[in-house]
């Protein structure tokens, strides 16, 4: 399962996990404080344009882009609301502040290796060793990160047998063997992972 | 112990290969998918803590940066878009739904469908408008407009979860942990 | 190589008795469990490696009970499941390999070392950061046996290890597990694949319906089986 993790080596790859969500967390802040008027798009234009530069810089700038696409369906419904009621600046802050928030996120997610983020995330929750213990944990994100595939190649053999006329009985009677195979995977692999000596 | 590891991961795997069957899209990048069935589904199945395990194992994989929002989406960005409640809902909704699921008594299709609803819409809903509202900057009411059009798509997932647990009630009474 | 003792081992879910009153002690150095289906050979080999507990009697490898003492057994014995879908935990070769070292107790960067180096040995290092969903069957298979054997057992225990791999990759894995100097106790179904086996356990209903060199067990198994083929089934 490919992550998002661009590929492509940046400098920033090698900055420290912690620093750099913290920024990102204090950036995000500072870009949805002000009310929205010239100051406030001044500043998310101002971040937009030095993140693009920053992935531009190293090369990952098709991929940064590529990232966008879920903020189309919020960008048209903004057009659309503050074009109707005249309201172009209200809308303009708003999507470039939320374009900016994600860009800036984004170069976080593209620079930053899954086990590193893993592992902080982890060590964050120290803490609650008792409840959530790290191993299990760790355990339980790569058997997941391990099954998506195969559930999804099970989930793909049932998009082609679910024709849009078909009854809803017929889709779930589709649907629950999937649900059973499942279960019982999951039977199997608890005791293929006890064999091995257990998640604790 | 083993066991419920599994079953979490197991199905927070389902929850992001849901998201992979084709959607109908109302805009473009704003459809209705499947994965909010999977939220259901953990909780009518696995029942309230270990489907909110499932659905939360789902989120904190999915902000570390795996694409497995609905269209290959992923990564902390989606925070910053109008979807963050949702997101962030998934859990909750799973819980939701398993609790009532196990204070429900009767048919299991019956109850099935009523913790769906609650769970995985009522609930998910809650988190999902205010989410909204602070994304696009509107008002809870006029998020909650823009929502009015999930209902009838969600309706449909929450027979479907009604429907394949009750499946699943039938073939393996013991698989259903939600009523264990 | 120390022996497997079953005394007395009853094995029953509830409803149903699955293994009764087994008494045997396998010491050789390939064995193999013969009998129809539903006889109870995958669940010997599961209490065998302690996945189950005996409701009644003993199991033992040496001295160690596989079932209570699980870290003991990690060290003595492994087991390959029939589907290697099942068995792989994680997403890449790497982590697989190295996940049943860190169980052992070793640390993360000095397991993955280990796999690496495995991996080296066998002629195949562009594995290491492969995804497992990009490997075949059969390589899965391969996988999963290089996983148990970097935890160095004593004991490999084989729940048809070739049921589902076409006839080149069964071939090929006959000949890997032909050159492994631990004890083997495989599940069989034919005759012909326990010619070279030490000793041969055969079970019938969960019981203990003979237990020897083949040329001992075999011809009783045999005609047994002609006999019940020579009948229409009930």
């Amino acid at each position: 399962m490919l992550s998002l993790t661009s590929p492509v080596e940046t400098p920033a790859h090698g900055w420290r996990v912690g620093p750099k969500l913290l920024a990102l967390a204090g950036l995000t802040l500072g870009l949805f404080l002000p009310a929205p008027g010239w100051p406030a798009l001044a500043l998310a234009l101002a971040v937009l344009v030095a993140a693009a530069l920053a992935a531009g810089r190293w090369a990952i700038l098709a991929a940064w882009l590529r990232l966008f696409r879920p903020l189309w369906p919020f960008a048209l419904l903004l057009i659309l609301w503050h074009g109707v009621t005249r309201t172009p600046l209200e809308g303009a802050v708003i999507l470039l502040r939320m374009a900016a928030a994600m860009g800036a996120a984004n170069l976080v997610t593209m620079t930053t290796r899954l086990a590193d983020l893993q592992g902080l995330v982890l060590w964050l929750m120290r803490p609650l060793a008792p409840i959530l213990p790290a191993k299990p944990l760790a355990i339980a994100i790569a058997l997941m990160i391990r099954f998506v595939p195969v559930m999804s190649d099970r989930a793909a053999q049932l998009a082609q047998a679910w024709p849009a006329r078909s009854s809803r009985r017929a889709r779930a009677r589709l649907m629950a063997p999937r649900a059973l195979a499942a279960l019982d995977d999951a039977d199997r692999v608890a005791e293929a992972l006890r064999a091995r000596g257990g998640a604790l | 112990m083993e066991r419920h590891l599994t079953h979490v991961a197991l199905f927070a795997a389902m929850i992001a290969a849901l998201g992979l069957i084709p959607r109908f899209e109302v805009f473009p990048g704003l459809g209705i998918t499947a994965q909010s069935m999977g939220v259901m589904l953990c909780g009518t199945i696995l029942g309230a803590r270990l489907g909110g395990m499932a659905a939360g194992l789902f989120v904190l994989v999915l902000l570390l940066g795996l694409p497995i929002w609905a269209g290959g989406q992923g990564g902390v960005g989606l925070l910053a878009t109008g979807k963050v409640g949702f997101i962030l809902g998934f859990p909750f909704a799973a819980f939701a739904a398993g609790w009532v699921m196990s204070r429900l008594k009767g048919a299991v299709g019956v109850a099935a469908f009523a913790a769906s609803v609650l769970g995985g819409m009522i609930v998910l809903y809650a988190f999902g408008i205010p989410g909204m509202a602070w994304g696009l900057g509107k008002s809870l009411a006029e998020a909650a407009v823009i929502c009015l059009s999930f209902i009838p798509g969600d309706l449909v997932k929450a027979a479907l979860a009604a429907g394949i647990t009750s499946a699943v009630a039938k073939a393996r009474p013991a698989a259903l942990l939600s009523r264990g | 190589m120390e022996p497997i003792r079953l005394t007395h081992a009853s094995c029953s879910v509830p409803g149903k008795t699955l293994l009764h009153d087994l008494s045997v002690t396998l010491a050789g150095r390939r064995i193999g469990l013969i009998g129809r289906n539903g006889s109870g050979k995958t669940t010997l080999l599961r209490l065998i490696a302690g996945l189950v507990a005996p409701s009644a009697g003993t199991v033992r490898l040496g001295e160690t009970d596989p079932f209570a003492d699980r870290k003991a057994a990690l060290r003595k014995i492994g087991i390959l499941f029939q589907n290697p879908d099942h068995q792989i935990l994680f997403p890449t070769v790497e982590e697989e390999l190295a996940f049943g070292l860190t169980q052992l107790g070793q640390p993360q960067a000095q397991a993955l070392a280990l796999a690496k180096a495995r991996l080296a040995a066998e002629g195949r290092e562009d594995w290491t950061k492969r995804a497992v969903s990009t490997l075949s069957h059969g390589q899965k298979q391969w996988l999963c046996l290089q996983a148990i054997l970097l935890m160095g057992p004593e004991t490999l225990l084989l729940d048809e290890p070739f049921a589902a791999l076409d006839l080149p990759t069964e071939t090929r894995l006959r000949r890997q597990l032909a050159r492994l100097p631990q004890r083997l106790i495989t599940i069989a179904h034919r005759p012909d694949d326990l010619s070279d086996c030490d000793e041969v356990l055969w079970l019938e209903a969960g019981r203990l319906a003979g237990f020897g060199p083949p040329a001992q067990v075999l011809p009783g198994f045999i005609a047994e089986m002609t006999r019940l083929g020579a009948e229409d089934a009930p």
